[in-house]
């Protein structure tokens, strides 16, 4: 059997570290719930067991296939765009309700820098 | 070009390092290769990617 590669260990990897660290927040907040971890830890295991039957999620995994992975830039993308989306409405329902518009203002101020980071960033790479 | 030399998508994808699916896209005129990889289908079929490109159009 082929030894996988650190790229495919680590989505794997990190969404067993997310459920650890679901684990250790809750439990410093007085609550002993495992689920965060077992749905991470399953959705782990979902994906290690579909790579063998996907050529998709193998792709996602490796990072191998250009074009896979120009997939997943756009879908990323579209996630991104559609958190935000979403930040922008409960920002605006916030203020209507005579809020602050906490904590969305500061998430969609934090959204707006890291797309200009990104665009100098990329700019200056060529 | 790939089926007069009896080679399959998924040989071929192996051989270029991509999937199937991306052999599959790129002969259905679904996804542009990048230029590295036209570089390469050209040095495997040992011809110049004007005429792999040509050929399929």
């Amino acid at each position: 059997m082929r030894t996988p590669s650190a790229a495919e260990l680590t989505v794997p990897a990190v969404a067993v570290a997310g459920g650890v660290v679901y684990l250790v927040a809750g439990l410093i907040g007085g609550q002993t719930w495992v689920g965060g971890l077992v749905v991470m830890v399953a959705f782990a295991a979902v994906l290690w067991l579909v790579r063998r039957r996907s050529e998709t999620v193998k792709g996602l995994l490796d990072r191998r296939d250009e074009r896979i992975n120009t997939i997943d830039l756009k879908a990323t993308a579209f996630a991104g765009g559609a958190v935000l989306a979403a930040l922008i409405v409960a920002f605006a329902i916030s203020i209507a309700r005579g809020g602050s518009g906490a904590p969305y203002d500061w998430l969609l101020g934090l959204g707006g820098l890291a797309y200009i980071v990104a665009v100098v960033v990329l700019r200056l790479r060529g | 070009m790939r089926a007069t030399r009896g080679i399959s998508q998924a040989e071929l994808g192996h051989a270029l390092g991509v999937s199937r699916q991306t052999i599959n896209s790129i002969e259905a005129g679904r996804y542009l290769p990048s230029l590295p990889l036209a570089l390469a289908m050209g040095r495997f079929f040992g011809a110049a990617v004007e005429e792999i490109f040509h050929a399929d159009a």
